[in-house]
């Protein structure tokens, strides 16, 4: 247990990564509003860079930046790199989902999931009548 | 080897001239099957007296990793020639029965079509090809079996492809189990599977007779069969008393003998236990059928009864027994297209095709019936009749395999075909409703030329029966 | 051939429809010289990827190509081998066909003629892509491309002129966003573990260190399992792929259905066998989930696929299925297993192009959707129904049909690891592959017509169709090529 305790002090970064993951699988699967799937994937993606963000991190290490100087301990800049282009991807996503909102919220005038299933019928018979 | 592909193309290119000859031309196109069909048979008796006379003919194409190979032994060789035949005649029956009925272009093309896709299993040289037509005969005589699209005809087409489809399937694993197992897929003078041995070996064996059983109807994998009776009668008479279920049954004996050869399948336990569903299927379609009203599927369940006469000669794996089912095989089709034409006549000209308002018809159509009456008693195997010599045979050879309980159920069969016919036929020939028989045209003889040639073929082969015994001799002597 | 284009053949492939997913939209007005354009593309890409697997088969090119000249670890690699030409050939005979249908084919389905740029625009960066991910050794690569992909899957989605489409659309863009996280999830692991985004490099760490960190090496492997299972609808996790594929325009079907499903197929495989060993998927019991999933995939798709009653609805359920079959076939970890489901994916995807681009045909046609709509469409537009029927006999593997081939070898594959159940599905998944497909032709050609006015269209569709139908009989009569292709990528895969 204290093993466990310890282990996980060391690497309570990992830690909330975890959470917050697992919160925002469970905000996407559970809620029914669309903005709220949008956001909990945007917590779960948070939550993977929040862990690669850690595990480029070495305690004590320096912004890595090269000066001439042997001694010092560089944290691993590539992991942060990468996330710039998680970012990058996961704005542009949210971006995305943001517009199929605007044009589902347009033709049924709610962003409800729940109303949206139920609506769907109803839907489908319109525009084959049309 | 040209006559050999030869016979398969002159049936394919006739579907072809048919599809392209313009919608009325009925003279035209009936006398471009008839030729088609005739070409088919004679490049196939070609064939046929050269493997018999022990030359080795075949082609091989190498297509990515398959070989496509046609190479009949005399077996195949009998098949197709059976086959061939009996088409010519149906072609003749077809041309009376089909009269002025609808849709006889797509009637005409699948029937050439399917003449095709026999041959070729009956030709073919390895498990793929056999496999291929196989599997394409399903396709080829499905429209034929929906030719009426009635909702009755549809239903029976969707049942006969599901079970096709899912005995092709079974037929597929147990082809790639035996490639996996030998490497080799040819048929040759020697088995595929020979050397091997081991209880998985029966499941192998299982495999096969499923994926060949749909097909020849052994109970209890033969529920299509009556349903498919809804088919025009050359349909029913052709496919489902002739070429559909001995492309089974020829499976069934290409497997026991080529594949697995003599020897390995009398060591497996399996094989024993297939005997006791043969006897079954001999003894229950023919009780089955004693209790149908409808003509044709009395005559259907008969036929799933006399078919596992051909199975039981292939499992008693002697050469008697051999020989037995090659002639039953020969000697059974001849006499059945004719029970199945006589029934066509008489649903036709009368409109009757139930047993018990049949009362009569002796009067009406006296021709007919008399080969009824000769068809009926080949079917019970009585002496002047070709299928005497069959099922004596096959009698033999079940003494000979120490197996004589089995001559006991072919001659408790014998009976049974009696019970099963003798009463329709009295009741056929009693005076109740006399009408004088119609006039005679082309339509009338188109339908009673073909069983009154097939008659009197069957009457003098059981006379002669030597006429066909260098054919089976041929087979026998190829196997043992 | 100049030195220079040979060596540079492989990013061409990726860079060339990237380039002209940029020129399209200033050329946005004018139809004919858009669509011109595309053909010139998807002939080029047949001709290099044809050239690249030339070069590959004889051994013309060097097998890593270092992108900027930067030697991994530091720079980025693609691999060029068996497998990456393979795909890349199955991608450039797909698109070809798809660009030919879609001339002077696309306004009512998207919408307006100005959209059919965009719409160009999203195929032409799904290409790129897709040939990313072919080529990629670089497992942070396979992430980007992955989300490229995925966007631009969306976007084809969602480009319908349907009101249900943005819906479709959403739901696949939320299950996909989700899939790719649980994606990154899982090369975090790796990277952490390994400390390389090489490919070549982590693998050799990983079979070091797995010993000592198991469970994060499961972990991995489940989250690469689940995520790329999300986007290529491993079967409990297809909820998406029904709604989406049927309601995309119908090239995109074609494409989705054909290509894109297997473009993630394909990383993943790339993860499981050039990442991990399969000693080592066996170990962590991984093998037997996807075998597992892949089976109740077969049958029940298949089953769902039946009560369909909407043709193009019915055919992404029969997508779902048989990606269980190349889920089964890469958990049978043998040579021939493997080589089959490779060859089964090539096979998969040229039929599948056909069924959607056929079946899209008849219903943009008709105006019917479903199937007991469309009896008699045989006498009306018999090219169409040709195609369709072709290849429906393809995809229940018939012989002499590309599907056979694939299946064959499957089987084999099955047999070879002694798993009989498998070996009896793969059947059973083709006998219920013909009760969904047959009805369709048995309607088509065996009952009196309802539709009153209907005919085949215009050359280039013909002639797509027509050239897809080609490829199914190709591909069962003469496998060559493409069955080498498929043999030495599953050869490379297995021994490291």
């Amino acid at each position: 247990m204290r093993i466990l305790l310890e282990k996980l002090l060391i690497n309570y970064p990992f830690f909330f990564a975890i959470i917050l993951f697992v919160m925002g699988a469970f905000t996407v699967l559970t809620r029914s509003n669309l903005f709220k799937k949008l956001i909990g994937i945007n917590i779960m993606e948070g939550g993977i860079f929040l862990f690669f963000v850690a595990a480029g991190n070495i305690k004590g290490g320096a912004v890595p930046i090269l000066v001439d100087n042997p001694g010092v301990t560089y944290i691993n800049p590539l992991t942060s790199a990468l996330m710039l282009t998680g970012i990058v991807v996961s704005v542009s996503v949210t971006a995305f989902a943001l517009a199929l909102i605007v044009r589902i919220y347009k033709i049924y005038g709610t962003t409800d999931a729940r109303r949206i299933a139920e609506m769907r019928k109803e839907v489908k018979e319109r525009c084959q009548q049309s | 080897m040209t006559s050999l592909i030869l016979a398969l193309m002159s049936a394919l290119i006739g579907v072809l001239l048919i599809l392209f000859i313009p919608g009325e031309n009925k003279k035209l196109r009936n006398s471009m099957v008839f030729l088609s069909v005739l070409l088919a048979m004679a490049f196939s008796w070609r064939v046929g007296l050269m493997i018999f006379a022990g030359k080795s003919i075949g082609l091989e194409i190498e297509l990515g990793r398959f070989v496509w190979s046609l190479r009949p032994d005399p077996l195949g060789a009998v098949f197709g020639l059976i086959a061939s035949t009996l088409w010519l005649f149906t072609a003749v029956y077809s041309f009376g029965f089909m009269g002025n009925k609808e849709r006889q272009h797509t009637f005409y093309a699948f029937f050439l079509l399917a003449l095709c896709v026999t041959l070729g299993v009956a030709f073919a040289g390895n498990l793929v090809t056999l496999y291929l037509f196989y599997e394409f005969l399903s396709f080829a005589t499905y429209p034929l079996v929906i030719h009426e699209r009635t909702p009755e005809a549809m239903r029976a087409g969707k049942k006969y492809i599901l079970y096709s489809l899912s005995g092709a399937g079974l037929l597929l694993v147990a082809i790639v189990l035996t490639y996996h197992q030998a490497g080799n897929l040819a048929f040759g003078a020697r088995p595929i599977l020979e050397g091997l041995s081991g209880p998985g070996l029966n499941w192998l064996l299982l495999l096969f007779v499923l994926g060949f059983g749909v097909k020849a109807a052994v109970m209890p994998l033969h529920h299509w069969l009556p349903s498919a009776m809804v088919a025009p009668t050359p349909v029913s008479a052709l496919l489902h008393a002739v070429a559909v279920v001995y492309s089974g049954a020829y499976g069934i004996l290409r497997v026991v003998y080529s594949v697995f050869g003599r020897e390995l399948a009398g060591e497996l336990v399996f094989s024993k236990i297939f005997l006791y569903f043969i006897v079954f299927t001999i003894l229950a379609g023919i009780i089955v059928a004693i209790r149908q009203d409808h003509l044709k599927r009395r005559l259907a369940y008969q036929t799933i009864s006399h078919l596992s006469y051909i199975l039981l000669g292939a499992f008693t794996l002697t050469p008697w027994g051999l020989a037995g089912a090659v002639f039953h095989m020969i000697s059974y089709s001849t006499l059945k297209i004719t029970l199945f034409f006589c029934a066509g006549i008489i649903s036709e000209l009368t409109g009757e095709s139930s047993i018990s308002r049949i009362k009569g018809i002796g009067q009406r159509l006296p021709a007919t019936m008399v080969l009824f009456v000769i068809g009926t008693l080949g079917m019970i195997g009585i002496l002047p009749l070709n299928t005497f010599w069959g099922k004596y045979y096959l009698m033999k050879g079940s003494v000979a395999g120490g197996m004589w309980p089995l001559a006991l159920v072919l001659i408790i069969s014998g009976i049974l075909n009696g019970v099963c016919f003798i009463p329709f036929i009295i009741k056929a020939f009693s005076r109740e409703r006399t009408q004088p028989a119609g006039k005679r045209g082309f339509r009338e003889y188109a339908l009673f030329i073909p069983p009154l040639f097939l008659t009197i073929t069957a009457v003098i082969m059981g006379l002669w029966p030597g006429m066909v015994w260098p054919a089976v001799q041929a087979v026998v002597e190829w196997f043992f | 051939m100049p030195a220079v284009i040979t060596a540079n053949l492989p990013v061409f492939l990726i860079i060339l429809p990237l380039i002209a997913a940029f020129i399209l939209p200033t050329i946005a007005r004018r139809q004919r010289l858009q669509e011109n354009l595309l053909l010139v593309v998807g002939s080029l890409g047949l001709l290099g990827a044809g050239y690249l697997v030339y070069l590959v088969m004889h051994g013309g090119i060097s097998s890593v190509y270092q992108m900027g000249g930067w030697p991994a670890p530091w720079g980025i690699e693609l691999q060029v081998d068996n497998l990456a030409s393979f795909f890349l050939l199955v991608v450039a005979l797909i698109i070809l066909p798809v660009f030919l249908y879609s001339r002077r084919n696309m306004a009512e389905e998207v919408g307006s003629r100005e959209k059919v740029a965009r719409f160009y625009v999203l195929i032409l960066l799904l290409i790129g892509a897709l040939a990313g991910m072919a080529l990629t050794n670089d497992l942070f690569n396979v992430y980007v491309l992955v989300e490229v992909a995925t966007i631009s899957c969306v976007g084809l989605v969602s480009s319908r002129n349907h009101p249900l489409s943005a819906e479709a659309a959403f739901r696949y863009l939320i299950l996909a966003t989700f899939g790719s996280a649980l994606i990154l999830g899982g090369i975090g692991f790796i990277y952490i573990i390994t400390g390389h985004l090489n490919m070549g490099f982590a693998a050799q760490e990983l079979v070091q260190v797995w010993q000592y960190r198991p469970h994060v090496v499961w972990m991995a492997l489940i989250f690469l399992l689940a995520g790329f299972g999300i986007k290529a609808a491993l079967f409990p996790l297809h909820l998406w792929l029904p709604d989406a594929h049927s309601i995309a325009p119908t090239p995109a079907s074609a494409l989705l259905s054909g290509l894109a499903v297997k473009g993630y197929l394909i990383c993943l495989f790339k993860f499981f066998y050039r990442v991990a060993v399969p000693f080592l998927l066996q170990e962590l019991a991984i093998d037997k989930i996807m075998k597992w999933a892949g089976l109740l995939g077969i049958v029940l798709a298949s089953l769902m696929a039946i009560r369909q009653d909407e043709l193009k609805r019915r055919l992404a359920f029969s997508t779902v299925a048989q990606i269980g079959y190349l889920f089964l076939g890469a958990s049978l970890m043998n040579t021939r297993g493997l080589s089959g489901t490779f060859f089964y994916l090539a096979s998969h995807a040229v039929i599948k192009s056909a069924l959607f681009l056929s079946a899209g045909m008849m219903i943009s046609v008709t105006g019917k959707k479903k199937v007991s709509q469309l009896a008699g469409i045989g006498k009306k537009m018999p090219v169409t129904t040709a195609v369709f029927t072709i290849a429906s006999l393809g995809l229940v593997g018939v012989p002499l049909f590309s599907g056979f081939v694939g299946k064959w070898y499957l089987l084999l594959g099955a047999l070879d690891s002694g798993d009989f159940l498998s070996a009896l599905v793969i059947i059973a998944g083709s006998v219920l592959c013909a009760a969904y497909l047959f009805p369709v032709v048995r309607l088509a050609y065996f009952e009196p017509a309802e539709i009153k006015e209907a005919q085949d269209p215009g050359i280039p569709q013909k002639l797509a169709l027509v050239f897809l139908a080609v490829l199914v009989v190709l591909l069962g009569v003469m496998p060559g090529i493409v069955l080498e292709l498929a043999n030495r990528a599953a050869l490379d895969l297995l021994t490291p």
